[in-house]
């Protein structure tokens, strides 16, 4: 075998092959001259024949080697030189690659700043996007969502209800989903469109005892039907069922998962346990499965209750209301699944038939037909909006902002490349003299930036990792659990490998253009460009290099006034003063009518704390009132001013407020006086009255339906009350009884369309005038408002201390557990923390932008920096030449500096423009700021002037640093 | 040979063109039915052509990596016990294609060529 293998390497050396494929290629083919002299020998052919006819298949000294240059010269012996074109497409771009790898590798400076800048770019728009997806993209946490429709209604005048409640389901709606059970039940029960309906309402928080100390949980009211319809199963014990929504069935709850794992400690033995839920005995039957946390993104519920208990376990404000079967109450919201040969338009006439009956034609009309009552039916992800349709602005102005970044990124990380891909001039045009095509170059000029791009996008997903970890922190500040799971999935993912070749291919373009443009003569005499004057140097790159600094710097003023405007909102906000001193105030609530307590007991307990508290050391003064000052609560009621025009009523905030309110919270009195204990009792009164005759009247109307003359009777024997004494604010006097003295003056519950003043109608006489305070948001507006008594409700205390109030939270604790152990605490914060807490979306959104303005700026400046380093560089020895023929080094430093910030002010200049016109989309969270605030505009440009200039400094220092021998062998 | 599948473009006048012409052809249709290793494939064209048609080494390898590279035969070391490892070439999917191509334009083109000689010998 040597022999055949000898006389085959000795034809194969002229083509000159790879060492490998050479001997494959002799391994085959002495095999094969080894088969045929075994065949020769075999019939008997002499040895020295057989080998000689063998040999003789070689045919001659060169054949082999003509047959097969052909063939193996374009495997096998293509020169790297890249850009030759033809050959395998896929081999070549695994070329390319490679070459890619070991250009990036030649320069890691380069590659470092480029990968660096692409990944804070990619990893922004990635974090921001999980948001949007996570909030804003995510799928119902159903059995086949997609067939959940919600139901919507819509009129064109408000119904006369006589209760109307929603709980933030369908926010961003133009209609209403709050429907009343008797509708829901009708629809239900006799319509055949439907497969599965369900209802549901809340949550409402409600005092959760019998499991170590009185807490208050969220529940949720559900049909029967709930759990069956949305396809949700237990994990522990069963899920609600149509047997446990009956007014029979004992009260039965499931927990959420969260709350089960959270308040139960994840006990597997739980269902099957009974607790007390406003003080109503109730037995948990299951935990509902981990996945389903809530329908309406954003509610944090702990736990559902059939429909069926809401006649005993209710939060008290409801009165004697029967929210079950009246259908003048509107308060829950309906999903259904619609049978599989049923379409949506019909499902929708067959709701809105019913609708219209309900409403127009019942035993009491609602509306009429000329309001055109209809229902609509939405896909329950888009009709179910709930928290997100908050947050889904600032997401997309986030969004935006980031977008502008990626930008700002791809006009960075292009300038580097155009700088290196001036350097490697002389390369392409040794490449495009060898052969190489044009387009060929461009590709591998492409490779190399997406490449870039790629590892910067995968450095982008870890970054985005860690800053969705910091937004759901900083989230999470301002509610109790940031309600909503980010976490990427295929969507991210998606998206930011779309992003990663977007940027790749956006930044990649124009050096690769400018690559295959290269001209061969004067490139491969490199010298040539660096002469001043010549054709390079006013030539294209530079042209392109200016136009994408002028882009960065013009992207980042539209950031940075974004952010500058939502900063200057924050601190108008945190500057305002809300008209009371919000310094070292502990705030509690206390809700002890869930805990089972009677108006008379909640007015004694209110006293008794009252005076324990004030006792703490440290304690100046202390009070209550229905809702905590700025806790974004708030309630208002119409009224009717003496000598007004008949049903002519006018709005007020009203907030309930205890003994010593005003003086606690430190606001002024401007005239009259405050209340005192006369004026609780007055209260009570009034209170205690009208619930007698509440209860009267509905005896009444039961036993007297035949004889209304009798109800009218009694309602005329009413006792004779005093008008309950308020305190109106500024704004409430100045708009309601200009120049006039409002002390003294007396106002009646509002006068109805449709119903003759009835029952008990003592009015408001006014007995004190308080300073202008901010009552429910620093943001709205103070409106009239008056503060009046608070006898029985819920209340949250203040507490004024000299020291740190936050000290004081164990003693509080202490005192209400020693009162009542069944008496649940919560909210239990200072006021600052209060406030902080509203303001938390304010804080944010100028947190996270004021962050993206930072980023914009160091970007544009670096590359702003960068253009100016290297234009230093390459006329190192035009400024030579320059000092040699007498330049001062101030004249040096003024030219290059004057460059940069010449290209600083156009950006700033088109920046400007484009601000005016992007941030009216602001106006709307902006506060006490215009959204072409020139102050701002112009602190933002001058702000960048000044950075831009230290970023234009440093090389302008290099460039007087020049010594001119040295420069001008410079080559 | 520059051509893909029109054997019969070629102007064919000597043995040697017709040789030319069809090699390929002849390669793809061995090794059709199995995978073959280059001397099996030379002896079979030898045998089955009755001595008419020979391939030496120098012309049947050039023309066995060409197809290879041109994606029509897939080479790959064999080694079986007791024998020496031989490259064993199979035809691939595009390759079985050209065949097919291949044959229904040889037979297209023997078929006219016997139409024209038929009717002038007629």
């Amino acid at each position: 075998m040597p022999k055949w293998k000898l006389e085959i390497l000795r034809r194969l050396a002229p083509l000159r092959l790879a060492p490998t494929r050479e001997a494959e290629i002799a391994d085959e083919l002495a095999q094969h001259l080894e088969d045929r002299y075994q065949e020769l020998l075999a019939l008997g052919v002499s040895d020295e024949e057989a080998s000689s006819t063998a040999i003789g298949e070689l045919e001659g000294e060169d054949l082999l080697a003509r047959g097969l240059r052909l063939v193996e010269r374009d495997l096998y012996r293509e020169p790297v030189t890249l850009g030759r074109s033809g050959g395998n497409f896929f081999s070549s771009i695994v070329q390319d690659i490679r070459y890619a790898l070991r250009m990036l590798r030649k320069s890691p400076g380069f590659t470092l700043a480029a990968v660096l800048t692409l990944a804070l770019g990619i990893g922004a728009n990635t974090a921001i996007f999980s948001f949007i997806d996570g909030i804003l993209l995510r799928s119902l946490p159903v059995k086949d969502p997609q067939q959940l429709v919600v139901l919507r209604w819509s009129a064109h005048t408000r119904p006369k209800l006589k209760g109307h409640s929603d709980y933030g389901d369908c926010l961003n709606l133009s209609g209403d989903c709050s429907f009343s059970l008797p509708f829901f039940k009708n629809l239900r029960d006799h319509t055949n469109a439907f497969s599965h309906m369900a209802a549901f309402a809340g949550p409402l928080d409600y005092d959760f005892s019998g499991n170590g100390p009185a807490s208050m949980a969220r529940g949720q009211y559900v049909s029967g039907d709930f759990f069956s319809t949305l396809g949700v199963n237990a994990i522990v014990g069963r899920p609600l069922g149509v047997s446990d929504d009956s007014a029979s069935a004992p009260p039965a709850i499931v927990l959420s998962y969260a709350y089960w794992q959270r308040a139960l400690a994840a006990d597997r033995s739980v269902a099957g346990r009974v607790v007390r839920l406003n003080n109503i005995s109730t037995v948990i039957v299951g935990v509902a499965e981990p996945r389903f946390t809530n329908l309406t993104p954003g509610k944090t519920i702990d736990f559902f209750m059939p429909f069926s208990v809401a006649d005993r376990i209710r939060p008290e404000h409801w009165g004697l209301s029967d929210r079950l079967s009246d259908p003048g109450v509107w308060w829950s919201v309906i999903v259904g699944r619609l049978k599989p040969d049923v379409l949506l338009a019909r499902a929708q006439a067959v709701a809105t038939t019913m609708f219209v009956n309900e409403t127009t034609h019942g035993a009491t009309p609602f509306l009429n037909e000329a309001d055109a009552p209809s229902i609509k039916l939405l896909p329950a992800a888009e009709g179910l909006d709930g928290e997100s349709s908050q947050i889904a602005p600032m997401l997309y102005l986030l969004m935006f902002a980031v977008g502008l970044i990626l930008l700002i990124t791809c006009a960075n990380v292009a300038g580097l490349m155009l700088a290196r891909s001036a350097t490697r001039q002389r390369e392409m045009a040794v490449r495009l003299a060898l052969g190489a095509g044009r387009a060929r170059i461009m590709r591998q000029l492409l490779t190399e930036s997406l490449l870039l791009s790629l590892v910067g996008g995968a450095l982008g997903m870890f970054l985005s990792l860690w800053g969705i970890k910091a937004i759901v922190v900083l989230f999470s500040s301002g509610y109790e659990a940031f309600p909503f799971e980010i976490a990427p999935d295929w969507r991210v993912l998606l998206f930011t490998l779309g992003v990663t070749f977007a940027v790749g291919i956006l930044f990649g373009l124009a050096p690769s253009v400018r690559g295959a443009r290269i001209d061969l003569t004067p490139s491969l005499k490199q010298t040539a460009s660096l002469l001043p004057g010549s054709a390079a140097h006013s030539g294209r790159w530079f042209r392109l290099g200016n136009a994408l600094v002028v882009a960065q710097v013009a992207l980042s003023i539209v950031v940075l006034i974004g952010a500058g405007l939502l900063v200057r909102t924050l601190h108008n906000l945190h500057n305002l003063n809300p008209g009371f001193d919000t310094r070292s105030i502990l705030l509690l609530g206390l809700n002890p009518t869930a805990a089972g307590y009677t108006d008379q007991k909640t007015a004694q307990l209110y006293s008794d704390l009252q005076q324990r508290f004030a006792a703490l050391p440290g304690v100046i003064s202390v009070s209550y009132s229905e809702d905590a000052l700025l806790s974004g609560n708030w309630s208002s009621d119409d009224v009717h001013l003496d000598g007004a025009p008949p049903k002519q009523n006018v709005e007020a905030a009203r907030l309930t407020v205890g003994l010593n309110f005003f003086s606690t919270m430190r606001i002024p009195l401007l005239g009259g006086r405050t209340f005192n204990s006369a004026d609780f009792a007055v209260a009570s009164a009034i209170i205690a009255a009208r619930t007698a005759a509440e209860e009267a009247a509905s005896k009444a109307k039961a036993s007297d339906t035949a004889n209304p003359a009798a109800v009218a009777t009694r309602a005329v024997s009413k006792p004779n009350l005093a008008p309950l004494p308020v305190i109106i604010n500024e704004t409430f006097a100045r708009q309601y009884f200009p120049n006039q003295n409002p002390l003294g003056k007396h106002f009646n519950d509002p006068q109805e369309d449709n119903e003759a003043p009835v029952g008990l109608q003592p009015g408001y006489l006014i007995v004190g005038i308080a300073g202008d305070a901010k009552y429910n948001s620093l943001r709205r507006e103070i409106k009239p408002t008056m503060y009046m008594p608070l006898v029985n409700n819920t209340a949250h205390f203040e507490l004024r201390t000299a020291a740190d109030p936050l000290a004081l939270v164990k003693l509080v604790h202490g005192i209400v557990s020693s009162v009542d152990d069944n008496l649940p605490l919560f909210d239990v914060r200072t006021q600052t923390e209060q406030i902080d807490q509203t303001l938390f979306l304010d804080r944010l959104m100028a947190r996270i932008s004021s962050a993206f303005a930072l980023l914009a700026l160091v970007l544009a400046c670096v590359g702003l920096y960068g253009l100016l380093s290297y234009e230093v560089a390459r006329r190192t020895r035009e400024l030579g030449i320059r000092m040699a023929m007498g330049a001062q080094r101030r004249d040096l430093l003024r030219m290059v500096i004057s460059q940069g910030i010449l290209l600083v002010l156009i950006g700033s200049a088109i920046g400007i423009a484009a601000a005016i016109g992007v941030t009216r989309f602001l106006s709307t969270i902006l506060y006490g700021v215009h959204a072409d605030d020139p102050l701002t505009f112009a602190g933002v440009a001058i702000l960048l002037t000044l950075v831009a200039l230290t970023a234009c400094y440093i090389p302008a220092r290099r460039a007087t640093r020049v010594d001119p021998m040295v420069a001008l062998r410079y080559d | 040979m520059q051509y893909v599948a029109s054997p019969y473009m070629e102007s064919i006048t000597s043995h040697a063109d017709w040789k030319r012409g069809s090699a390929e052809l002849l390669i793809l249709s061995l090794v059709e039915a199995r995978p073959r290793h280059g001397y099996e494939i030379s002896t079979l064209i030898e045998q089955r052509s009755g001595g008419a048609v020979r391939f030496h080494v120098a012309s049947l390898y050039p023309l066995l990596y060409r197809l290879e590279h041109r994606g029509w035969l897939s080479g790959k070391w064999v080694e079986k016990s007791g024998q020496r490892r031989r490259r064993y070439y199979r035809l691939t999917h595009q390759g079985r294609r050209v065949l097919a191509l291949q044959l229904r334009g040889w037979r297209e083109f023997a078929a006219g060529i016997n139409r024209i000689t038929e009717a002038e010998n007629a």
